[in-house]
């Protein structure tokens, strides 16, 4: 066995293999459609809802010289990224329950490849609500995003990677399917709230605003809210980001199980 | 037919050399060795050693919980043994988890595929995963499921299933394939058709280990069988041989020249005779007909329209299980 031709031949696998799994895990999360139902509608549907509110207020809400919707585009991404990532333990955790993981385990790929696919999925679906929001905000509602990219970019990355890890959390805590779906629940609705969907944090009193800036989700909603604004942001809020995308990561990797 | 062999285990082995097509030096497939797998307190596999020849179809029996899933998961690398060796074509499940996997084949126990997959998605996704796979559409068609290929998982009934289980152990073109409990489940009529693949698949030079609690399906399918039970090896050999240990076979003939009674008891190993006109009945225990024969052959004595039945392998398996019958421990996952 040489060395290169080793390398070589097991590059093109791998690619045959991710390509396989990339179009199955795909198909499927089309054929169950709840992160793409959740993750993508849900947006969807908040952004008309608050475009027609935003329609009916005048703009430049609380002399920021911007809109309702403007102004909520940072938390409907942020919403987007909860719905997609509360998604992952329903098919991960099933997958694992069922023993599909364990099956894939007695083959030459490794289930972490599986779950790399489906963390890839959920990128992509991702990037569909973002482009949903930055365009529908745009087009329907005349409300052109103008943010600064590289804090919009890194606010965009630290968020994502920090909610994936957190889903990737109750898929490694989660015993069953009935926990995965209690706990997602519970967390999906909290994470909501805290991302600023119902008051957004400036709209609320001290120690509930400082709690919401510091969650996992108004830490994402603050970055992107910021980069809204031009304005670099927070080191705290970025630090919260980054701590918490290290804490998820390490409980996820710690406890995660293929069966 | 002449070959009455006065050791069963050595008529298994020529059995398995004729088999294997003539007498070639055998390359064992598997090689367990001084087994030992425990979980906390409970010994789940207590010093068992077997060898599984190449292209033979190897059982595992024993009740729920004696240990059978366990040390088959041991051979696929599924669990790490605590102590003892395992080679699968001299190499270690452990070290060599990822050539392994190449080459061997598994059908899990209750393992599931996510519901919304459909058959030929997943025979698909299956082969590419191996290096040298069998074309997915073959693989499909030999197993009879090819028209389902576009239906869910979810909608296959319990034989469909089976039959995807099958083909997604097969579809990697393996040199061992581990069948746990495959038949579990299925109807009579799709059971006789899981066999018959099974035995195809073998044909096709495939080494099978197939772990079951029937005994009718471990009788009709293996070329041998290690019946394990609370953990411990109690048996190893063709499940004829075994099925002789439960110690009653039934052996019923005419004889070409009146024989005593007292001749065909002094036979070893015959407990009973009965006579019904010509017909003689006798019940004993080992290879009474061998033994009759040998015995009546000596005077001269020819055994007409001869039919031997022997105990079969449920009783062996309810006599060599029943000793120990204390509180059965569950198969730990």
């Amino acid at each position: 066995m040489t060395g290169p031709s080793l390398g070589g031949v097991f590059s093109a696998r791998s690619r045959t293999q991710i390509a396989a799994m990339l179009k199955v895990q795909a198909k499927l999360s089309l054929r169950e459609p709840h992160a793409l139902g959740v993750g993508v509608g849900l947006p969807a549907v908040l952004l008309v809802v608050f475009g027609l509110i935003s329609n009916n207020v005048s703009g430049n809400v609380a002399g920021t010289g911007l809109s309702v919707i403007d102004l909520y585009v940072p938390t409907l991404m942020v919403v987007s990224f909860v719905a997609i990532a509360i998604s992952l333990p329903n098919m991960l955790v099933r997958d694992r329950e069922i023993g599909w993981l364990r099956r894939i385990s007695t083959t030459p790929v490794h289930p972490s490849r599986l779950l790399a696919v489906q963390l890839l999925v959920n990128l992509m679906l991702a990037a569909v609500a973002i482009v949903i929001i930055v365009v529908g905000g745009d087009v329907i509602f005349g409300a052109p995003l103008s943010v600064s990219i590289p804090y919009f970019v890194l606010s965009l990355v630290l968020g994502i990677a920090e909610i994936f890890s957190l889903g990737l959390v109750v898929v490694a805590l989660a015993p069953n399917q009935t926990v995965s779906q209690t706990i997602g629940g519970v967390l999906f609705f909290a994470l909501l709230f805290l991302s600023g969907l119902w008051v957004q944090p400036v709209q609320v009193a001290v120690p509930l605003r400082e709690i919401m800036w510091y969650s996992p989700a108004g830490a994402a909603s603050r970055a992107l809210l910021y980069s809204v604004f031009h304005v670099a942001p927070p080191v705290q809020t970025l630090l919260a980001l980054v701590g918490y995308t290290v804490v998820f990561s390490y409980v996820a990797t710690r406890y995660f199980r293929w069966e | 037919m002449g070959s009455a062999s006065d050791s069963s285990t050595r008529s298994s082995r020529e059995r398995v050399d004729a088999e294997a097509g003539g007498g070639d030096d055998l390359v064992p497939a598997v090689e367990v060795s001084h087994l030992v797998k425990r979980y906390g307190s409970l010994v789940a596999v207590d010093d068992v050693s077997f060898t599984i020849n190449e292209g033979e179809i190897f059982g595992i029996i024993g009740r729920n919980g004696a240990g059978k899933t366990t040390t088959v998961e041991c051979i696929s690398g599924l669990r790490a043994p605590d102590s003892g060796s395992i080679s699968v074509f001299g190499l270690s499940p452990e070290k060599d988890r990822d050539k392994i996997r190449e080459f061997v084949g598994v059908q899990l126990q209750e393992s599931a595929l996510p519901p919304r997959l459909r058959v030929g998605e997943a025979v698909e996704l299956f082969a590419s995963f191996y290096s040298d796979p069998l074309d997915p559409s073959e693989v499909l068609e030999s197993l009879g499921i090819e028209q389902i290929a576009s239906t869910a998982f979810k909608k296959l009934s319990g034989g469909q299933k089976q039959r995807l289980s099958i083909a997604l152990a097969l579809v990697g073109n393996p040199k061992l394939a581990i069948l746990d409990e495959l038949t579990t489940g299925l109807d009579p009529e799709a059971r006789r058709g899981t066999w018959a693949l099974i035995e195809r698949m073998r044909d096709r030079g495939v080494t099978v280990i197939l772990v079951t609690h029937f005994m009718d399906e471990a009788e009709n399918l293996c070329d041998r069988i290690a019946m394990i039970h609370q953990g411990q090896l109690r048996a190893l050999d063709t499940p004829e041989a075994i099925a002789a240990l439960a110690g009653v076979s039934k052996v019923r003939f005419v004889p070409s020249q009146p024989v005593t009674d007292d001749v065909l008891y002094a036979v070893s190993g015959v407990h009973s005779v009965d006579r019904k006109g010509p017909l003689i009945n006798v019940m004993g225990a080992g290879d009474l007909a061998a033994s009759l024969m040998h015995a009546l052959t000596q005077r001269g004595v020819e055994m007409q329209d001869l039919e031997s039945r022997r105990g079969n392998l449920e009783d062996a398996f309810i006599k060599m299980t029943r000793d120990a019958e204390p509180a059965e421990p569950e198969e730990a996952q």
